[in-house]
């Protein structure tokens, strides 16, 4: 515990510096504005920003991509409010209450309490990452290539099930990555992998590629097809002193950001687009604890506190599984795993002892940048309000000439851009198709993980498979797996059969 | 839907059987000392299973009868924006190099924002204008990252 908090204040040394502070400040504001426009989710805009991180050292470069993740929480709820149009799909749910508080003149409120509630919620996630992460990887210290085999099906698996409609379809995707993650060199035997002796493939597919192209491109591109007029949007801009919200507001507020706050903690830590589920969660929570469960869907501004605390506390904990098993459980960390790889830092439970002040330096630079970020939406509300006003045909080729240059700086290359590009064209076939895009890109940075982990444990029992189920954390982990591929089974056999009693019943 | 739904799984189902085929022309070892083709072999077949066992569902949901009518309502699109968009960003990367980036972020820009549907040539070329020059000032001037000169020369 004395270990923690010492590495915690050794950590805002490092995180209050000059440059780290300006880079945290940065990541807070790039962040918020990617949140708020459409076309550009964190995702894309981490994958955008990781060149600009070249020439910075890995802590710094870190502080600025996390950033931009937690920033984009703030900023998707901005829209969501205004124009019950979620900037990325963590502020889905708060479109519900926070656009009808809008259309009764309440924006101002919904808006403070969003950024209010991240606020307390992101405090306190910190602190619950500052004391669960060091035991934890202790714990994990004793994970080995079956553990770690075992843990990455069960992510991709509960992922699967977690996202998009049909489970088949989203396991169908993750395959899809783990077999573009195969292309290049095979890092055993050095043998060339489906790169056709074409030596830009060698290297193997640039994930910034495929996470700018599914999520910025594809993004673009279904707005694109949309007609022309239903590109122009009303918007509300609240004015500074309608922002704060009353004493009443409060009180009957803090009850569902300190339950989000717990709920999104919880969740954040296991498989899964954690922010999503942590907002649905703490909103289904809310409606049940409610005196007055009519006034969801209505304006309740519980609605909005709880959700909005429960994704940026989900954003907290997700940092838990990257730093310190060095398995990302959703998209955007595993952006930050590929930023982390990119820079020579290699998360996993031996991150704390080898890099302390990346690892406490972003942590305390996240508590750094809540604040920021309560400063930052509050009285410039208005101003992000009014860059929704930029019309979407103008948006639009912006976001695209972004997407084109950034893509070129990772590599010097154009052969990126023909990826991207093709991966763009793919992401909008799958959002027509309905097929997920998440497990794809989490299992193309996973990939090689998943398939060194295969390859040692068999290595390491000779060919037996056995040592998947033999050991008893990694029996855990495929146990888990079985249950959460039985339960879409197990959900149909009961829709038959209480249809079946349904029928005899009006027979 | 449904023929989306078919022709999506054929091409997972196809692209399954390519990865398997390719991957039986690499040395697959044994499951001791697996080789270069043994993951990319079973990541293949599990492609294959789960694209059939795909297939298969929407085979028998069809047997079964018609089913709920498509409930999924679709905005009419514009095909021939997303093509003309499309082609316009295919051709920025085919010139990225030979023009340079300051010309090609101009072009881009002109073409892009006309397909959007801004009509007016004067406040499609100041916008063009605005833009290239402040990504070429962000980009080359403040983040020093080197861009395609071409034959404009900056």
């Amino acid at each position: 515990m004395m270990e923690s908090l010492q590495g915690l204040i050794n950590g805002f040394g490092v995180a209050t510096t000059i440059q780290n502070l300006f880079y945290c400040v940065m990541g807070a504001i790039v962040g918020t504005l990617v949140g708020v426009l459409p076309g550009l989710g964190p995702i894309a805009g981490i994958a955008l920003l990781i060149p600009a991180t070249f020439g910075l050292n890995p802590t710094s470069a870190i502080i600025m991509l996390a950033g931009i993740y937690y920033g984009a929480m703030y900023g998707g709820s901005t829209t969501s409010i205004l124009l019950n149009v979620p900037g990325e799909t963590a502020s889905v749910i708060t479109c519900l209450d926070g656009y009808q508080m809008a259309q009764k003149g309440r924006a101002g409120p919904a808006l403070a309490m969003c950024a209010i509630g991240s606020f307390i919620a992101g405090t306190i996630g910190i602190f619950g990452l500052v004391f669960l992460a060091p035991p934890l990887a202790e714990a994990a210290l004793v994970f080995g290539p079956p553990e770690y085999f075992s843990l990455m099906v069960f992510g991709f698996i509960v992922l699967s099930n977690v996202t998009g409609t049909s489970l088949i379809k989203s396991l169908m995707m993750a395959v899809v990555g783990l077999i573009i993650g195969t292309i290049g060199i095979d890092p055993v035997t050095g043998d060339a992998r489906f790169s056709f002796d074409f030596p830009y493939l060698m290297g193997g597919i640039e994930f910034v590629a495929v996470a700018i192209g599914l999520f910025g491109i594809g993004e673009v591109l279904a707005n694109v097809e949309k007609p022309l007029e239903m590109l122009g949007q009303r918007v509300l801009v609240p004015r500074l002193r309608e922002l704060y919200p009353t004493l009443q507001d409060l009180k009957r507020s803090l009850g569902a950001i300190l339950r989000g706050t717990g709920i999104g903690f919880g969740v954040g830590l296991i498989p899964g687009p954690a922010p999503v589920i942590a907002t649905y969660a703490s909103y289904m929570t809310e409606k049940k604890f409610s005196k007055t469960p009519e006034e969801f869907g209505k304006g309740a501004i519980e609605g909005v506190a709880g959700p909005e605390s429960a994704n940026n506390s989900a954003c907290q904990s997700a940092f838990i599984p990257l730093f310190v098993l060095g398995i990302p459980f959703a998209p955007p960390t595993a952006i930050l795993l590929g930023a982390l790889l990119i820079h020579g830092v290699t998360p996993g439970p031996m991150m704390i002892g080898e890099h302390p002040e990346l690892f406490w330096g972003v942590i305390a630079s996240m508590y750094i940048g809540n604040f920021i970020l309560l400063l930052l939406n509050l009285p410039f509300i208005p101003f992000f309000a009014n860059i929704l006003r930029i019309p979407k045909n103008i948006l639009l080729p912006l976001v695209i000439l972004f997407c084109i240059t950034g893509m070129y700086t990772v590599n010097n290359s154009v052969f990126d851009i023909w990826m991207m590009l093709l991966f763009g064209a793919l992401g909008f076939i799958m959002r027509k198709w309905a097929y997920e895009a998440a497990p794809l890109l989490l299992a193309l940075v996973l990939g090689p993980k998943l398939e060194a982990a295969f390859r040692q444990s068999l290595m390491i029992s000779h060919g037996d498979f056995g040592i998947f189920v033999g050991r008893p954390v990694s029996f855990v982990f495929l146990l888990g797996t079985v249950i959460f591929l039985s339960i879409p089974l197990l959900r149909f056999v009961w829709r038959k059969a209480q249809s079946k009693k349904h029928l005899e019943r009006s027979a | 839907m449904e023929r989306d739904e078919i022709i999506g799984g054929i091409i997972l189902l196809i692209l399954g059987l390519i990865t398997a085929l390719l991957s039986l022309q690499m040395p697959i070892g044994t499951f001791r000392a697996a080789g270069t083709g043994m993951f990319p072999l079973i990541l293949g077949v599990f492609l294959m299973i789960l694209s059939g066992v795909f297939l298969l569902s929407i085979l028998l949901v069809r047997k079964k009868g018609p089913g709920k009518k498509e409930s999924q309502t679709r905005t009419p699109g514009s095909p021939w924006n997303l093509i003309l968009f499309l082609g316009a960003m295919a051709l920025a990367t085919l010139f990225f190099n030979r023009l340079g980036y300051p010309l090609i972020s101009f072009l881009l820009m002109v073409a892009l924002l006309r397909i959007l549907g801004t009509k007016r040539w004067t406040i499609n070329i100041l916008l063009s204008l605005v833009t290239a020059t402040a990504s070429y000032f962000l980009f080359v001037g403040w983040l020093k990252i080197p861009l395609p000169k071409g034959w404009i020369g900056i």
